[in-house]
C-alpha cells in the first residue's frame, strides 16, 4: 500500500493537521519521522492513504495548516519527496 | 473543615481530576518521546489540554497554549521576554509577588499605577496617565489575589495598543471565574495557574502567547534535536523537559468541569456567597470589610480586618474551629501598601464553586465565637 507522509513543524502542529484532516472525514496518523527524512532529529508528522492526499491538501489549505515536505512512501518501505 | 482559601489553591477538585490524574500515572509516558502507544497517548492528552483551555480562552491556535509549571513560571517567561533591565515597566498597584520580584530580579524601572479599590475607571485612568513612548511593558493583574477586585484590563489593554506597549494580564484569580476571550482583549501573554479556578492539580498553569516567548529553560523537547538550539515554534520553545502528565491530565479535566459549569454560573455563585458575606461582616462591631459597592468588580474574595486583633490570630482561631482562611500579606504586599493595610494585613476568605452558604454561616459563628472572647 502507498502512503504520503506529511512532515509537521511539531508534534502539536502534526496534531492540528490530523485533526482538521479528521474533522473533513479524512483518516490521518499522527507518527514519527523517519530519521533519514528529518534534518533537524525528532520529527513529527502526518501519515495517510494515498488515495486521499488531493483532499488532504485542499483541506489543510483551507485551515490554513502547511506541511514542511511531503513523502510518498512505498510498499517496499522508500520514500521519495514529493514536489508540489 | 470547611475550607474558605481557594485564592491560593482549590482543595476541593471535581472527581474527574482525580481519576485523570491516576489514570495518566498508571498510562502516560512522555509526550515527543517516542512513537509508541504510552508516547502518543500522552501526546494526545498533552493536546486535548491545550484545545480544552484554547476553547474556554477563545484563542484559535491551541499550539499558542504553553503548560508552565504554576502561573509564576508562566509570568517569568512572559516578563523576561518583553522587560530588560532600566526599562520603564508599569504595573497595577494590586500586583503579587510573582509580578514584582521578576521585575526586581530584571532591575526593571518598576511605576506602579496606584488607584483605589474597586474603582475601575480611576485604574484605567493611572495606567493612562503613566503611558509614556518610553514605557516598554504594562503588567496588570486581572482580579487581585487579596481584595477580589475586578480590573478593567480589556480598557487597559486598548490603552496599551493604542501607544503600541506591550501587555501582559496576570489571570491567577480570574481563569475560570470571570470570562477571558484572549483574542479580545489583545494581551501579548495571559498568565495563569491550573490549580485555582481551572480546578486541576497543584504544578500546573498556563500561558497564553500572541507571540513566540524567550526561552527561560532550555532541554529536550522531543522536537529537532539535533539541533543546539531550542525549537523556534510554539509551544516546544517554551517546554523543555518532561511534562506533568499527571497533572496536565488533572487540568484537562478541571478545564472542562470550568466549561460544563460555565463561568459565569460559577462566578454568579461565587459573588452571591461574597455578598452573603460581606453582608454579614458589616454588621459586627469593629470588623472592617473590603467589599465593593458594585458588585461588578469584585469576585469570589473577600478582606477583612478585626480591630484590635492581628489577622494572623483571627486566622489561627479560626483554623482551630476547622475554618480555613488565610491572613497575612498573601504574597502581594503591593496591594495591601496600595489599600493601606500593609501594616495590619488582612484575613482573606476566597471561595469555590463548592462553596454553600452553610460554609459561610459556619465561618461566621466562628468569627463570631472569636469575637466574644476579644
Amino acid at each position: 500500500m502507498v502512503y504520503y507522509l506529511l512532515i509537521c513543524r511539531s508534534l502539536t502542529y502534526a496534531q492540528r493537521s490530523a485533526k482538521a484532516l479528521e474533522h473533513a472525514g479524512i483518516t490521518a496518523i499522527v507518527s514519527r519521522v523517519p530519521t533519514i527524512l528529518s534534518s533537524s532529529g525528532c520529527g513529527y508528522g502526518v501519515k495517510l492513504s494515498a488515495k486521499h492526499i488531493s483532499n488532504a491538501l485542499i483541506v489543510l489549505k483551507n485551515a490554513e495548516l502547511h506541511p514542511l515536505k511531503i513523502y510518498v512512501q512505498y510498499a517496499d518501505g522508500n520514500f521519495n519527496e514529493v514536489n508540489l | 473543615m470547611i475550607y474558605l482559601d481557594s485564592a491560593a489553591t482549590t482543595l476541593k477538585k471535581p472527581a474527574s481530576v482525580a481519576r485523570a490524574v491516576a489514570w495518566a500515572v498508571n498510562n502516560l509516558s512522555s509526550p515527543g518521546r517516542g512513537g509508541h502507544a504510552a508516547a502518543m497517548a500522552a501526546a494526545e492528552e498533552a493536546y486535548a489540554c491545550r484545545c480544552a483551555a484554547a476553547r474556554l480562552f477563545k484563542m484559535r491556535n491551541p499550539e499558542n497554549v504553553v503548560i508552565t509549571c504554576s502561573a509564576t513560571h508562566a509570568l517569568n517567561i512572559a516578563i523576561k521576554t518583553l522587560a530588560r533591565r532600566g526599562d520603564r515597566v508599569i504595573i497595577s498597584g494590586y500586583e503579587h509577588n510573582s509580578v514584582t520580584r521578576p521585575l526586581h530580579g530584571i532591575g526593571a524601572h518598576v511605576v506602579v499605577a496606584g488607584s483605589e479599590l474597586f474603582e475601575p475607571e480611576m485604574a484605567l485612568h493611572a495606567f493612562e496617565r503613566r503611558l509614556t513612548d518610553d514605557t516598554k511593558l504594562v503588567v496588570c493583574n486581572h482580579v487581585s489575589n487579596v481584595f477580589g477586585y475586578i480590573q478593567p484590563i480589556e480598557r487597559i489593554a486598548e490603552a496599551c495598543r493604542a501607544r503600541g506597549v506591550p501587555f501582559i494580564v496576570d489571570a491567577s484569580q480570574s481563569a475560570g471565574v470571570c470570562e477571558i476571550d484572549f483574542e479580545r482583549i489583545g494581551a501579548d501573554f495571559i498568565c495563569m495557574p491550573g490549580h485555582k479556578g481551572l480546578y486541576g492539580p497543584q504544578g500546573t498553569g498556563l500561558l497564553l502567547c500572541a507571540r513566540v516567548p524567550k526561552t527561560l529553560l532550555q532541554g529536550g523537547t522531543g522536537s529537532q534535536s539535533a539541533l543546539v538550539e531550542m525549537p523556534e515554534m510554539l509551544p516546544d520553545r517554551a517546554e523543555a523537559g518532561t511534562h506533568n502528565m499527571p497533572g496536565i491530565a488533572g487540568l484537562r479535566a478541571g478545564i472542562e468541569f470550568v466549561e460544563k459549569k460555565r463561568v459565569q454560573k460559577i462566578m454568579a455563585h461565587e459573588h452571591s456567597l461574597v455578598d452573603f458575606a460581606a453582608g454579614e461582616l458589616v454588621k459586627r462591631d469593629g470588623v472592617r470589610v473590603f467589599v465593593s459597592e458594585y458588585g461588578y468588580c469584585q469576585s469570589g474574595v473577600l478582606s477583612f480586618c478585626v480591630d484590635k486583633m492581628d489577622c494572623e490570630i483571627v486566622g489561627e482561631e479560626l483554623a482551630r474551629r476547622n475554618i480555613a482562611v488565610r491572613a497575612g500579606l498573601h504574597c502581594a504586599p503591593l496591594a495591601h501598601k496600595t489599600a493601606g493595610t500593609f501594616e495590619t494585613g488582612t484575613v482573606r476568605v476566597s471561595l469555590s464553586v463548592f462553596n454553600t452558604k452553610g460554609h459561610i454561616r459556619a465561618f461566621l459563628d466562628a468569627l463570631d465565637e472569636i469575637l466574644k472572647k476579644r
